[in-house]
């Protein structure tokens, strides 16, 4: 990542943070009051509810009070008063005065407890009710609440008991509403409100015990499970008081309703818990502004991230243009082009290191300057010295000869015909020596530019094994091994097949010049990296980690006859063909020599079909 | 010894013709009379099995057609047949008859009625019987000796039927069919020559498929002569002044489960829930006092010793029988949602069932491990009326075979194999009652609880 982008990161990441702080503060805050003000409605809306509790308990009282005081309820009483007491005349009147009356329950008892006529479970005349005195006690209070049991049931309902006394024999009236779907969906409750009924049948939460108004007429919600209750009814019967709890109908928070659990007692003294009435309140207003809330702070959130991006791109681009200079000239450097300046603006840290930098790169082409001219002096002496060397030794047998001749002329006149005669043989063969080593010399400074064609390296390879394996088995030397070991992966690459072929010549006679004794010339040829890698190695004396460092420079030698031409030529070949050269030898374990070259293919295609035909070939020196 | 006296027989015919002696007692032709009825037949012919048993199919019946032999007053009387007798005399059993048919009848289609006509009448309504036709005499042919059979044939499924290709059935009756909507409405009219001569009305249109409340809403509203009247209903109907006729009680009601106990548990299980019932509660308050309790498929009327099964409960007894018992099932009781009362004597029976320690669960499905049903005894003759219940209730008859006249022992012994059974148990046998306008003269109640309408007539209603 660029010094640019991590500045343009990290300038992000501060105002993104930022901007999520300040939002989540501001959606914290709106919940706590939110959830506040929701409390307090809900507060609201169940004393509202049972405020409409009450009344519907005060109707049902006053129609109770209506019955026990109507004239087929003071005839029924009469009658059974009198000695011939027969009840089965008022067997319907239960149901027929409570369908007058309106209400769900209504049954007759007579002084003993003994149902004369009921409207819930007709069959159930003659039988004693449950629950008799608690429900005598309650004659003349307000409602309450009580479970009924029915034929195959059990129902909750709003109880109340009144008394029609002719003379000591009470009839009691007991009547109430069945608190149910019709009971729950006649509340006025305000919108966003609803009441469910949760009937406490057994010691744990029953789905088919919660009456949802707003189910289908099955009972069964498929998007609002009665299951989902559970937890709540299921903590209100284990504490046994008021409880709140959030339920979720789906994975949305909108569709999610708080519920205001109140436990439904029953009279008596136990006061037993008969059933939990469950106020809703949807959370959908809350979400939904929590969600307008989180809109806008993201919609600022992500103005202002991606403002403050282009401004710290702006300020980024602005601070690191400076380094971005610095940094491309450090590459122009490294590249070698050690004269790069850069441009210095203002006066900052940023300046002085640009100014630093053009201070160094103009004192290292100084020194550039001078070691190239030192280097120069030395090679100059180092060929002057290589000349005076090759030029002194045919030198010297020139001037012992012509001395021979001027000695010979002056003391034997009748032999200086055959001494001159012999004189003039060596003194040509001196002189075509000197020509030889001027020649090598001026070859050398005409080296000639390759030549690319497809070239097989295993081919070149064995060619040259079979050009020099005469020589490396010839009698009167110590025998030398070769050894081929090409990898068949080493296809084709463009190279020169000549300069190829004679720099190989060139190692291999090395090599050869380095095994006196004998040994094992060995050739490898391999792939490695897309490169094609080619290695001479020999068993001989080996180099010292001196003479590798100088071997492959012009005129180094470490043979006695050798004008260290062999190895730079080498080099030179290698170098024009794009690749390197290399040698790992330690004294006595042999020497090896690297060579890569590149594939350079591609290089073929811009090349006229006459350049392959070698006309440029030339000899080089051993 | 005779199985019972015809002449002990409480005929509850009650001539409401005689209620108005005082009044108008000459007869008038002329009028249409308005009947309602809950039943809903959808086919006229007596002999379909598959049309439910009820007196309103008797009443139809016989207004329609005629049987060969009638049953008034406790005698056998002529009707189709003038005359009969036993080919070989009593020696024989009763085993085979002969019936000399009444000759110058007519069918409502105006073909004469024949021997082969009535032969292959009897022969359709009794597929067992060898029925043959000889000249003007038609000869019945039993596999055993049939005493009965006179009684038999005066049932009203027995009625001569001639049954015509477009399916609708024609008969010698006082009134024949004008319009006919199966299950909703009948039209009859007065057949002009009718061998007993024409009846006084001139047609009756009757009201099929109606409630008891429908119909006595028509009643009180003038759009019905003559309806029916529940049980339950009778003392409140009477108190209103209404002019009520009741049979006796030729009406068993009963539970009836759908098959055999199928182990010892079941039986004790069956006999705990016949212990539990409180059959004199639930007669006084919710039948409001009308028929008989009853542990026996007849009733004492008719069998004379009805008296001898305890109608009585007894919860430990009960309860004991219950207590030997580990694993209760929960028995659905079945009733018929149309009965009014139904449901609640259901809701009762399971009440006294649960204090017997037992579980069943009143439901007005079709499918039920018992059902409260309503058998009408087919005939005051207790054979028959046993070997008709028998059949409705899908229990073996227990009939002797090979009496000659089977006696009150052999009829005990009968019916004690029948509720042995435990199939059956027998709870109220209640009557069967119509209440009548005040301008419906001389109609009258049969003892097989249908009605006839053979010599009323409309009068002005004036008392």
């Amino acid at each position: 990542m660029t010094f640019r982008r991590k500045l343009l990161a990290v300038f992000a990441l501060t105002v993104f943070v930022s901007v999520a702080a300040v939002a989540l503060l501001v959606i914290a805050g709106t919940r706590n009051a939110f959830e506040k003000t929701e409390d307090q409605r809900t507060a609201a809306l169940v004393t509202q509810f049972q405020r409409e509790f009450g009344l519907r308990g005060d109707e049902v009282t006053r129609r109770v009070e209506a019955i026990a005081a109507s004239d087929p309820v003071s005839r029924m009483a009469t009658a059974l008063h009198g000695t011939s007491a027969d009840s089965a005349a008022y067997f319907e009147l239960a149901k027929q005065m409570a369908d007058g009356y309106q209400l769900d329950f209504l049954e007759f008892l007579d002084g003993h407890g003994t149902i004369i006529s009921s409207a819930q479970w007709p069959a159930k005349f003659g039988y004693p009710d449950t629950g008799f005195e608690s429900l005598s006690a309650s004659s003349g209070e307000n409602a309450f609440l009580k479970r009924e049991e029915l034929q195959d049931s059990t129902a909750l309902g709003l109880f109340a008991v009144r008394t029609t006394h002719i003379g000591e024999h009470p009839v009691y009236v007991i009547g109430g509403r069945r608190l149910d779907k019709n009971f729950l969906f006649g509340l006025d409750l305000p919108a966003d409100m609803r009441v469910l009924l949760y009937q406490n049948r057994s010691e744990h939460f029953a789905a088919d015990s919660l009456l949802d108004p707003s189910a289908p007429a099955n009972g069964v919600d498929p998007a609002r499970p009665a299951d989902k209750f559970a937890r709540l009814i299921e903590a209100v019967l284990q504490y046994n008081q008021e409880m709140t709890g959030i339920v979720s109908w789906s994975s949305d928070q909108a569709d999610d309703e708080v519920f205001h659990a109140l436990p439904l007692r029953g009279a008596g003294k136990d006061r037993p818990l008969l059933g939990i009435l469950l106020v809703g309140n949807s959370r959908r207003s809350y979400v939904d502004l929590k969600r307008r809330i989180g809109a806008y702070a993201l919609l600022v959130g992500g103005g202002g991230i991606i403002l403050a991006i282009l401004l710290s791109s702006w300020a980024a681009a602005r601070m690191t243009r400076p380094v971005v200079q610095l940094a491309r000239a450090a590459q122009e450097v490294a590249a070698g082009n050690w004269d790069t300046r850069v441009e210095i603006s203002g006066r900052d840290e940023v300046a002085q290191l640009a100014e630093s930098f053009n201070r160094m790169t103009a004192e290292l082409l100084a020194q550039k300057e001078r070691l190239v001219q030192t280097e120069r002096v030395a090679a100059w002496r180092e060929l002057a010295r290589r000349l005076a060397h090759e030029l002194k030794n045919p030198l010297f047998p020139l001037q012992l000869t012509v001395e021979n001749l001027m000695r010979a002329r002056a003391q034997s006149p009748e032999q200086f015909d055959e001494v001159f005669s012999e004189s003039s043989r060596t003194l040509l063969a001196e002189i075509s020596n000197l020509k030889t080593i001027i020649g090598r010399f001026s070859e050398f400074s005409k080296m000639p530019h390759p030549q690319l064609q497809p070239v097989q390296v295993n081919e070149i390879l064995q060619g040259v094994v079979k050009l020099y394996q005469a020589q490396l088995q010839a009698p009167g030397r110590a025998p030398i091994g070769c050894k081929l070991e090409l990898d068949e992966s080493s296809g084709t690459i463009a190279a020169d097949p000549d300069l190829l072929h004679r720099a190989l010549s060139n190692l291999v006679l090395n090599a050869m010049d380095a095994m006196p004794n004998g040994g094992t010339l060995t050739l490898r040829s391999r792939r490695d990296d897309g490169k094609t890698i080619i290695e001479v190695a020999d068993t001989g004396s080996g180099l010292t980690r001196e003479e590798c460092e100088r071997i492959f420079t012009p005129y180094y030698t470490s043979k006695q006859h050798g004008t260290g031409l062999g190895l730079a030529i080498v080099q030179s070949v290698v170098s024009d063909h794009g690749g390197r050269i290399s040698v790992q030898s330690e004294p006595g374990r042999g020497t090896t020599f690297v060579i890569e070259l590149p594939d350079n293919l591609e290089a073929l295609q811009n090349i006229p079909a006459t350049q392959n035909t070698g006309e440029n070939a030339a000899q080089f020196p051993n | 010894m005779k199985l019972f006296d015809w002449r002990s027989l409480v005929v509850s015919s009650v001539m409401v013709g005689a209620l108005a002696a005082n009044a108008e007692t000459r007869p008038q032709y002329g009028g249409v009379l308005h009947v309602a009825m809950r039943a809903a037949p959808t086919s006229l012919d007596p002999a379909d099995t598959t049309q439910p048993e009820s007196f309103a199919r008797r009443s139809l019946t016989l207004v329609m057609f005629d049987t060969l032999v009638t049953i008034d007053e406790n005698r056998v009387q002529p009707a189709l047949a003038t005359s009969w007798q036993t080919l070989q005399g009593n020696q024989q059993g009763n085993q085979h008859w002969q019936f000399r048919i009444r000759g110058g009848v007519k069918f409502h289609d105006g073909t004469a009625l024949s021997a082969e006509t009535v032969a292959a009448s009897l022969r359709a309504a009794n597929p067992s019987w060898n029925v043959s036709a000889d000249a003007d005499s038609v000869v019945i042919e039993r596999d055993r000796p049939d005493p009965e059979l006179l009684a038999e044939l005066a049932l009203p499924r027995n009625a001569i039927v001639k049954r015509n290709p477009d399916s609708t059935p024609s008969g010698t009756g006082p009134f024949h069919i004008v319009d006919w909507q199966p299950g909703k409405k009948l039209a009859l009219a007065a057949e002009e020559n009718c061998w007993r001569g024409r009846p006084y009305l001139d047609a009756i249109e009757i009201e099929l498929g109606k409630s008891y409340r429908d119909q006595m809403t028509a009643l009180e509203l003038g759009r019905a002569d003559l309806v029916e009247v529940a049980p339950e209903q009778t003392r409140r109907v009477s108190l209103e002044g209404h002019r009520l006729a009741s049979s006796d009680s030729i009406e068993l009601l009963a539970l009836l489960f759908a098959r055999d106990a199928a182990s010892a548990d079941e039986k004790l299980l069956r006999q705990a829930l016949a212990l539990s019932v409180e059959r004199g509660s639930i007669r006084s308050v919710l039948l409001q006092g009308a028929g008989q309790a009853a542990a026996s498929i007849l009733p004492n009327w008719m069998s004379g010793y009805g008296f001898v099964f305890p109608t009585d409960p007894d919860l430990p007894r009960a309860r004991n029988a219950r207590a030997q018992v580990h694993a209760i099932p929960v028995w659905t009781v079945g009733y018929d949602g149309a009965d009014p009362v139904a449901r609640l004597l259901a809701e009762r029976i399971a009440l006294n069932a649960r204090d017997a320690g037992l579980s069943l669960q009143p439901t007005a499905s079709a499918s039920a491990d018992l059902r409260l049903v309503r058998i009408p005894l087919a005939s005051p003759d207790p054979w028959i009326a046993l070997a008709n219940a028998a059949a409705v209730a899908g229990i073996p008859a227990g009939v002797p075979a090979g009496k000659d006249s089977g006696s009150v022992e052999d009829l005990y012994a009968a019916e004690s194999a029948m509720l042995a059974t435990q199939r059956i148990i027998p709870l109220f046998h209640l009557p069967v009652s119509y209440a009548a306008s005040a301008t419906l003269k001389d109609w009258a109640l049969r003892a097989d609880g249908s009605w006839t309408l053979a010599d009323a007539w409309l009068g002005s209603g004036k008392p």
